[in-house]
């Protein structure tokens, strides 16, 4: 049972969802979301404020078993708690807080991201740390600080054998070579990274993410669930939840080549209009309407004004912009693997018409440079290319799990000797795993 | 959760899922679970045949003692040649699945106890022994009793470097689990946390059973093979007293079930009192950052530098 068989756990903790399984599997073991329902009131978010701290470990509790009166004397506040979709209902009741711990990709509330991993390992995952390898991924520029709280709390609190945290954008291109579109096993393009909270257009040559140059948009899942349920109000459906909202974005929308066009078409052909029947449990059913916000919201990415007047820039001439303000060298080689990942960016259509505009703005480009150079220079273009492919849902986390298998995988991790031997500084640097040396 | 399940959530979950969707699918996921068990779920053939396979470190040990019958009751007709790589497997076609449902939902609950159920054979074999036992001593007096000693240790060597020992006898039941500390801090979270088992027997629930713990092998299984005594106190033993009243048929599944857990849910709670800490710690600092903010002079927004010449600037 030494950690060096067992297969590496793969966590990819999102801002909405958390996607937790084993490497090897082509798909996450878990998925729900990264929300914890605590005792008393959601700690974190406001003004600083610490969450509330349990009153004693429940060890102290003799926690054995059922026989509840010794706990309810002594306390055990810190192991009542909930995680994932538990944790929603959990806070539908009362006495339960909710609280996100990570926003903007970001850990922001360690007590409760530290339970959270805890519950996640010991009840959903079901493994003893100390027998396994971990991979965990991280957003890009993330702080290193934040890097070694991450450690801290997998080595000191868990004794994790060993630990690799993975930038998600290089995961999301190691997943991409799934696809028969991609030849070389590159870890060169620019990644298109749209889940929950956050979207962002990440350039990577090489394994190595550009900093200086990655944008972030303020336009993701949440905001279009939000649309689309500001639509169904305004209609006055029957059911305007937000879930009921989020059911029908993910069922419903997909993207089009041109509003005008697409208005037209819902006025020629009725069947475009769909019907979504709501089970709102005790044996009521209501159906809602389904109508333009099938197209409409997918579009607040090439038309943000539609939602909006504080962003206006469309995702592609951001992704364009990223691409230009690369050094030079990589450009070529950016363009040609643009490759998307997360939950947001599943909508039918949606790589074809960002393959589509970014091409239109470069070929613009070309030609106006070709205008300033007079007629004779030619040039033979640029390939722009999109990927889309079946991996891109989790894409992080598959390419963690394709990464994880591999046998060097363990050479790559801190493990928890070198931890206590050096600190959690040693996780500043990790070697790249799938670059250029590994053979992943 | 103060608890851990006894069943594998995951696998619960996947076959609660296929029982009851119309559409096949194929599956294919290998599912780890404490103790170095790994499961294999897949559907190698068709999509509505699916193969449960089972991999455990101490599967030879739990057949010595009686797992073969244990799983045959358990498992019956869906038992197949075990998958190349696993100890045991399980068949589950689609198609001829029960038709009622609490019985599906039954097969679902037994599936993915596997793990509880092979574990549980030296347990129930134990439990047995003792029964008869127990039965023969009645026709004795106290006094001229047969002793005890003579009956098996059972050793389940179930981690690498972990064993579980079962002794039965005629008025009791030992279970002795043997376990390691990679980590000084755990051993103490470990001896503190044992501690509370010993004082809550003495203090409020006077049934529970008899718990003690020692670094040294325990006297009833020094000189087993594997049982060495280091001295060096990293390998702690927990022996845990079952009388009478603990061995009772009808709370017998659930005692084996529960005991089964224990050195996962030891571990656990070693974890989780770490993560309590932890956050105490953070709670601290966090503290004592406000009061240097309150300490801070009129004039603090100013820049300041390092004798080094570096800037920094407190965090709030
Ligand atoms: N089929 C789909 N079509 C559109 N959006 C989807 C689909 N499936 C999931 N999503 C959305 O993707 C988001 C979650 O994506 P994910 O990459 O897991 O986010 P994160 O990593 O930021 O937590 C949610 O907003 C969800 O509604
Ligand atoms: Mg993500």
């Amino acid at each position: 049972m030494s950690a060096s068989q067992t297969p590496a756990v793969v966590m990819d903790n999102g801002t909405g969802y958390s996607k937790l399984g084993f490497a090897g599997n082509d798909a996450p073991s878990w998925v729900f979301p990264t929300a914890i329902a605590t005792k008393a009131a959601a700690g974190g978010g406001s003004g600083g404020g610490r969450p509330a701290v349990a009153q004693k470990p429940s060890f102290l509790t003799g926690g054995a078993g059922p026989s509840g009166h010794l706990s309810s004397k002594r306390g055990t506040e810190d192991l009542d708690f909930f995680i994932g979709d538990e944790a929603l209902n959990a806070a539908k009741g009362p006495g339960y807080g909710i609280d996100y711990p990570i926003r903007h990709g970001q850990i922001e509330n360690w007590d409760h991201m530290e339970r959270f991993w805890q519950s996640s390992i010991f009840k959903y995952l079901r493994v003893e740390p100390e027998d396994h390898y971990f991979l965990l991924t991280e957003p890009p520029l993330n702080p290193p600080e934040s890097r070694e709280s991450t450690a801290e709390i997998m080595f000191e609190s868990f004794n994790c054998a060993g630990l690799y945290i993975a930038v998600q954008a290089v995961l999301a291109l190691a997943a991409s070579w799934t696809s028969s579109k991609v030849q070389d096993r590159s870890l060169t393009g620019t990644v298109i990274d749209s889940g929950d909270g956050v979207t962002h257009v990440i350039p990577v040559a090489e394994g190595y993410v550009i900093g200086s140059s990655i944008r972030s948009i303020p336009i993701a899942g949440r905001d279009i669930t939000y649309f689309v349920q500001s639509l169904l109000r305004d209609r006055g459906e029957p059911d305007s939840s937000l879930k009921t909202a989020e059911s029908i974005k993910e069922e419903f929308c997909y993207v089009c080549p041109d509003i005008v066009k697409e208005f037209s078409k819902y006025d020629r052909e009725p069947d475009k209009f769909q019907k979504y029947v709501v089970d709102q449990g005790a044996g009521r059913k209501v159906t809602v309407d389904v109508g333009y916000e099938r197209f409409l919201a997918p579009e607040i990415f090439f038309n943000p004004e539609i939602n909006s007047s504080d962003f206006l820039t469309p995702l592609p001439e951001v992704v364009d912009g990223v691409i230009q303000s690369s050094p030079i060298d990589v450009r070529k080689g950016l363009y040609k693997n643009i490759v998307l990942s997360g939950g947001s960016t599943l909508y039918k259509d949606f790589g074809r018409r960002l393959q589509r505009d970014i091409r239109h703005l470069v070929d613009a480009r070309i030609r106006l440079s070709e205008q300033r150079a007079g007629t004779s220079v030619r040039s033979s273009g640029l390939e722009v290319s999109v990927i889309t492919h079946k991996r891109q849902r989790y894409g992080p986390w598959f390419g963690g799990s394709l990464l994880g298998q591999t046998p060097e995988f363990r050479s790559y991790c801190h493990t928890k000797q070198e931890y206590d031997e050096i600190g959690p500084s040693i996780v500043r640097r990790f070697a790249l795993l799938g670059g250029p040396g590994g053979n992943a | 959760m103060l608890l851990l399940e006894y069943h594998n959530l995951l696998i619960h979950q996947i076959l609660t899922e296929r029982f009851n969707s119309p559409t096949p699918a194929s599956i294919d996921q290998v599912i780890p679970d404490f103790d170095g068990v790994i499961y294999h779920i897949s559907t190698p053939d068709v999509k509505t045949k699916i193969l449960v396979s089972l991999s455990i470190k101490c599967y030879n040990d739990l057949i010595r003692y009686g797992a073969q019958e244990v799983l045959q009751r358990e498992y019956g007709s869906y038992i197949v040649e075990p998958e190349s790589g696993y100890d045991f497997s399980l068949l589950l076609d689609l198609e001829a699945l029960p038709e009622d449902q609490e019985q599906k939902d039954d097969l679902i609950r037994r599936v993915s106890l596997l793990k509880r159920n092979a574990m549980a054979a030296p347990f129930e074999r134990a439990f047995d022994t003792h029964y008869t036992l127990s039965a023969e001593s009645s026709k004795f007096t106290s006094e001229s009793a047969p002793s005890s000693s003579d009956t098996e240790v059972m050793a389940i060597q179930y981690r690498d470097e972990e064993a579980i020992y079962i002794k039965p006898s005629h008025d009791r039941v030992t279970v002795i689990f043997s376990t390691v500390f990679r980590e000084e801090t755990d051993r103490v979270f470990g001896k503190v946390f044992l501690q509370e088992f010993v004082d809550a027997r003495r203090r409020a629930i006077q049934n529970a059973p008899q718990v003690l713990y020692r670094t040294d092998p325990p006297l009833e299984i020094r000189g087993l093979k594997g049982v060495v005594d280091t001295g060096a106190g990293d390998v702690g033993y927990v022996t845990f007293v079952l009388f009478p009243r603990h061995l009772k048929p009808d709370r017998r599944d659930e005692v084996i079930s529960h005991i089964q857990t224990f050195r996962d849910y030891f571990h656990y709670h070693i974890k989780a009192a770490k993560a309590y800490m932890h956050s105490r710690m953070r709670k601290r600092v966090s503290d004592f950052q406000k009061y240097l903010n309150r300490a801070k002079p009129e004039n603090a927004d100013r820049e300041r530098k390092t004798a080094s010449g570096r800037s920094f600037r407190a965090q709030n």
